[in-house]
């Protein structure tokens, strides 16, 4: 039997929005609701169109995908744990006096740029309705903050700077930093 | 019952109904509405991210097979879903009798 109309435009919104097995797994469901109204004696197009209603709002589905998106959760926790991190490089940093190092001023700017633009896409992810863009911003992001850190780590590693504990401290954070983000990437990636 | 009144019994609810062994999303579906004489009225479509969630959570696991040559993925407690059930189940039953007990002017029965 045929699929109906009304369940191919469904479906066809949701996958505009959803990985293609989660589409898969919500037309098996659509169809199987579709086939209890028949049974119940219902014309196959208002089947159908009690079927979508019982399902609710596409919108109100792809929300719901991207609330238990992987991705948004990493994004989330990294949103929360960034403050302890930066704060850990703020204090490094101060107490080295790193305002005197030889660093290009842009470098520095580059480094703030990028920093910006990974807190846009971490947040992005966190609050975003749509599920690619949330899947999309929260691994961009991933990748950035852990690029970042490695960047950060590898030039005080590379510097002439003394290392103290502070600066030990800031590294270390950073280190657990990229492990949790190349963690969170690998479910997010599975999608 | 709407789907609000329901916020944070979900996964209960979910579990409960994959304790007697694994279901296709529909079937879990099915099984909610036959345990409750159909009182949930849950949008159709939200019980899937649901079982996802759980599924992230590692509370149970999905497997896919094919039937009627349409992909299905279906659904089982693991050792941990089990576990989280019985003790959802038992935070349930002492909340409930707790309320109960406010309710209806009673004494509250002491925790079991």
């Amino acid at each position: 039997m045929s699929e109906p109309r009304l369940i191919s435009s469904y479906l066809a919104v949701l996958a505009a929005d959803l990985p293609a097995s989660i589409v898969e797994e919500l037309a098996d469901g659509l169809a199987e609701t579709h086939r209890s109204y028949l049974r119940q004696g219902l014309a196959p197009d208002l089947a159908a169109e009690s079927a979508v209603a019982e399902f609710g709002e596409p919108q109100a589905i792809v929300a719901e995908f991207a609330r238990v998106n992987p991705s948004r959760r990493a994004a989330r926790r990294l949103l929360g744990i960034g403050p302890v991190v930066g704060a850990c490089w703020a204090v490094a940093l101060i107490t080295d006096r790193a305002g005197a190092w030889p660093v290009p001023l842009a470098a520095r700017i580059l480094v703030g740029v990028a920093l910006i633009t990974i807190i846009a896409l971490l947040a992005a992810a966190a609050l975003t309705t749509r599920y690619r863009l949330a899947a999309r911003t929260g691994i961009a992001g991933c990748i950035g903050i852990a690029t970042l850190d490695a960047v950060l780590i590898t030039g005080v590693t590379l510097s002439s700077a003394p290392m103290t504990w502070v600066m030990a401290g800031a590294m270390t954070a950073s280190t657990a930093r990229i492990a949790f983000a190349a963690r969170s990437l690998v479910p997010a990636l599975a999608r | 019952m709407r789907a609000e009144e329901l916020k944070g019994h979900l996964d209960a609810v979910l579990l409960a109904t994959l304790e007697g062994g694994p279901r296709h999303g529909y079937a879990v579906i099915e099984s909610l509405r036959q345990s409750t004489g159909g009182r949930l009225d849950l949008p159709t479509g939200t019980i899937y991210p649901a079982l996802r969630r759980l599924e992230q959570a590692g509370l149970i696991t999905g497997s896919w097979s094919v039937v009627g040559g349409r992909r299905r993925r279906e659904y089982r407690l693991t050792a941990a879903g089990t576990r989280a059930l019985t003790g959802k189940r038992a935070d349930w039953l002492d909340f409930s009798a707790t309320v109960s007990a406010a309710l209806e002017g009673r004494p509250c029965p002491s925790p079991v």
